[in-house]
């Protein structure tokens, strides 16, 4: 075997003190395809972090051919020839093409001019080489999303790389913008440069990868040959953990009448033909990978955003598309993912926070009376079993887990019929989630009926009468309780439209 | 397959604004010549020579300072403090030069100046920079320091008897053009020579953008708003040296609104208040074209109040550009 480009050993980080990483290591070869997968939340992106310079990694050794890289520091990676496309945009949108592509290593004349003839012919040669036209002048936001990522490819080839780091690229590309990439990603092996790729669509792995790594709950599970492993197996491999026991709430729930019903939900190019019905008391899981449209489908129930069409009725009314104070007068609730911006005011007092929602509601009256607040509050805060010094202290002194409880409690305060919750239990410690699982079956005994999004596959095992998955903006499957593994969850939520990629090896 | 077409941006009401405010310098530079065009129908008298030149004198300081905070507002954040800098620093450069105080040399006054003006600005950047502090209100706090620092300075008295050689940045001429103006069209060529010539300019430009990736990209993005803000204070204080030694006076209103005034030429002049877009061509004709409103209220004889609608119509400048810019943005968002 050759001399691998780059080997990557015992590589480890931890964010506050929580593991991210641990001691992965990997080989790739000059001019390989290298797939990265694993779960939500497995490792990828950071260990993508760690090797691109954008964090320091905690521990482990980076070397390129042969040579250790320095790490944390985004110019030694780039320098040492490994350069990432991250996910996010990360193209400067008012500039154009060319200074997109030199900027922060611009060529020069003396000291400090700009050689615009050269940036010019080189941003040309590059954009050739990818056979791409793009007008140079241009700012990159009025170009299609394929072509900034032209952009950004031809950014990284002028590093001289040689490993290019890909994470999910085809994520927002057309069927043909996704064959023109393959044809360049070839191309560039083709030039001995290495890719390591990272995608969770399995076609895309099968098709263009030589080898694949599967991480999974941030440590390295294996690394094979993509000829001798099986797509079930792959599912499997990033899997893995031992599943849970099921510590199944008693299925002997009777079910009440259809509370939530979304019928042909659609925003285009965000979620289709979305339909979907929660019974009283019935908890429905929604399943999927990040970037799936499940956030953006709750969203769009509730009132956030507008959809283009479909219906929402809540216990058989009509609710007007798009207003959130109509979808709260209707019983409808949503606890957001991002707790911090969405859902609490980290800055105001914990009692005020459980009272937002109800202010000026007529159970209230219209002037405020300190003395049912505090009985709301007081009363709240014992069913929640919010761990705080009091109702007078700031919300944004309580740990994440009674922030969660928080955000959860404000809603019950307005007895909202139908719930959404949106990752209820993201960054909330064991013993915190053990109370937002014990509050949700509780409101679900009482009649409620909850629709959980979670990328958790445990908690919507644990938690959900059906789980339904949803993958690329569509609902791809439905499962009982009786049925739904982990497996047959990932297995719908990679699911791909077989049209949409057509690769030819 | 390997050619693609380029997806033009849908025409309509949405394009049209869209690059109205890509390219405002036009906008800009139509209207201050039609209201010339406008004013001299009225009044022949307004293009006469003497009153260009005095118009354009009078444009010097928020022409030059307008080159600076352009970068700053480009960079996402804001900077307030000029007015009261100015302020500041003409009392500075007037205590140090006059005979009835220090007395040094004028080269010696003009120097601090610079460098104190420098030095404001870079405290600025570094509180908005590396204290992770917002920059309005830095620089909202560094306004009335420095205006109190100024009062005390002062006083309650006037600098007069400013020397002859400082005299001469006001009202000395060099091939019959007044020296600030020349300075003033140095400062301007620097300004757009840095941002289209130079890798700084265009890094600052990136880190406007797109903070995020640019800090991916490597920038040093915190060192890039250090700048800016330095810059600023730089060139207050040049405004100050070429623009304060004409008044023969110096008293403790000096500045005063400036800032108001700096932020409306670069908000006018097509630079994004969200970062990332404005040119330095675009707030210049901003200034002159804010120059040009109140010699125009005059030349056009509206009576005694017409001076005060100065101010009111620069308001309404800056809420139309704003509105412009926003309405513009939102459009984008959607196709």
């Amino acid at each position: 075997m050759n001399t691998p480009f780059l080997q990557v050993s015992g590589l480890s980080k931890a964010y506050n003190g929580i593991p991210a990483l641990s001691g992965v290591s990997i080989d790739i070869e000059p001019g390989e395809l290298h797939a990265l997968m694993g779960e939500n939340g497995a490792g990828k992106s950071t260990l993508i972090k760690c090797l691109s310079g954008v964090v320091r990694p905690d521990g482990g050794e980076v070397r390129v051919n042969g040579v250790a890289v320095s790490l944390g520091d985004i110019r030694a990676s780039e320098t040492a020839g490994i350069v990432a496309l991250h996910q996010e945009s990360t193209a400067f949108a008012h500039l154009n093409a060319i200074d997109n592509i030199f900027v922060g290593r611009e060529p020069r004349i003396g000291p400090g001019l700009l050689d615009r003839p050269r940036m010019r012919r080189e941003a040309q040669a590059l954009l050739d080489r990818l056979g791409e036209k793009i007008d140079l002048d241009r700012p990159l936001e009025e170009l299609s999303l394929a072509q900034r990522q032209m952009v950004g490819i031809a950014r990284a080839l002028s590093h001289k790389s040689g490993l290019l780091i890909m994470d999910e690229p085809t994520a927002s590309l057309s069927a043909r913008e996704t064959e023109t990439l393959f044809r360049i990603i070839r191309q560039l092996q083709s030039e001995g440069v290495a890719i390591l790729y990272v995608s969770h669509r399995m076609e895309e792995v099968f098709a263009l990868s030589s080898r694949v790594t599967i991480l999974r709950d941030g440590k390295l599970v294996d690394t094979r040959p993509i000829a001798d492993v099986s797509r079930d197996e792959l599912v499997k491999l990033m899997v893995g953990r031992e599943l849970l026991a099921e510590e199944s709430r008693e299925s002997t729930v009777t079910l009440g009448e259809v509370m939530l019903d979304v019928r042909g939900l659609t925003r285009p190019g965000v979620f289709q033909d979305i339909s979907l019905s929660v019974r009283a008391g019935e908890i429905v899981g929604l399943a999927g990978l990040v970037g799936a449209g499940r956030s953006e489908v709750a969203a769009s129930i509730f009132g956030v955003d507008r959809p283009a069409s479909g219906a929402v009725s809540i216990a058989g009314k009509p609710l007007p598309a798009g207003s959130i104070p109509k979808s709260i007068g209707c019983g409808l609730a949503l606890v957001p993912e991002d707790r911090q911006h969405q859902g609490l005011v980290l800055p105001l007092t914990v009692g005020t926070n459980l009272l937002l929602t109800v202010l000026g509601s007529p159970s209230m009256g219209a002037l405020r009376s300190s003395d049912k607040e505090n009985k709301v509050v007081a009363d709240l805060m014992r069913d929640l079993s919010v761990k705080a010094a009091g109702p007078g202290i700031a919300a944004n002194t309580l740990s994440g887990g009674n922030q969660q409880k928080l955000a959860l409690g404000k809603w019950l305060a307005a007895a909202p019929r139908v719930l959404i919750l949106d990752e209820p239990t993201r960054g909330v410690d064991v013993g915190a989630k053990a109370d937002v699982y014990r509050i949700i079956r509780q409101l679900a005994k009482d009649g409620m009926a909850t629709l959980l999004i979670s990328s958790d596959l445990p908690e919507l095992l644990t938690l959900s009468d059906r789980i339904l998955v949803m993958s690329q903006g569509r609902i791809r499957g439905e499962l009982t309780r009786a049925e739904a593994t982990e497996e047959k969850i990932l297995a719908l939520a990679l699911h791909t439209e077989n049209s949409s990629v057509k690769v030819v090896a | 397959m390997t050619t693609q077409a380029i997806s033009n941006p849908a025409p309509g009401f949405g394009a049209t604004l869209s690059r109205l405010s890509r390219q405002r310098e036009y906008g800009v530079l139509a209207l201050l010549l039609l209201t010339i065009f406008a004013v001299s129908l009225v009044n022949h008298s307004f293009l006469a020579g003497g009153n260009i030149r005095d118009i354009l004198v009078s444009s010097v300081p928020a022409v030059i300072v307008a080159c600076g905070l352009t970068l700053v507002i480009v960079m996402g954040e804001i900077d307030i403090s000029m007015g009261a800098l100015m302020g500041l620093l003409a009392t500075v450069m007037g205590q140090l030069t006059t005979p009835a105080h220090a007395n040094l040399p004028v080269a010696v006054g003009i120097i601090v100046t610079l460098l104190l003006g420098a030095g404001i600005g870079l405290i600025n950047g570094l509180l908005v920079a590396y204290g992770r502090m917002p920059s309005i209100i830095v620089t909202l706090g560094m306004l009335t320091v420095l205006h109190g620092v100024n009062l005390t300075l002062i006083n309650g008295h006037y600098i007069t008897d400013l020397p002859a050689g400082l005299r001469f940045f006001g009202i000395g001429t060099f091939l019959g053009i007044p020296i600030s103006l020349w300075v003033t069209a140095a400062v301007v060529i620097l300004a757009i020579l840095l941002v289209r010539q130079t890798p700084l300019g265009r890094r600052i430009y990136a880190a406007g953008s797109n903070p995020e990736a640019a800090r991916l990209a490597g920038l040093p993005v915190r060192n890039l708003k250090v700048f800016v803000f330095m810059l600023t204070g730089l060139l207050v204080a040049v405004a100050t040296v070429v623009s304060v030694p004409r008044l023969g006076v110096i008293e403790s209103g000096i500045g005063q609104n400036f800032e108001l005034v700096v932020v409306t030429c670069v908000v006018v002049g097509g630079t994004s208040i969200s970062g990332g877009r404005g040119t330095i061509i675009g707030s210049v004709l901003a200034a002159l074209l804010l120059g040009v409103i109140s010699p125009m209220l005059i030349f056009l004889r509206l009576g005694e109040s017409a001076t005060y609608w100065d101010r009111a119509i620069q308001g309404a400048f800056i809420l139309v550009a704003v509105l412009i810019d926003h309405v513009a943005r939102s459009r984008r968002g959607t196709h």
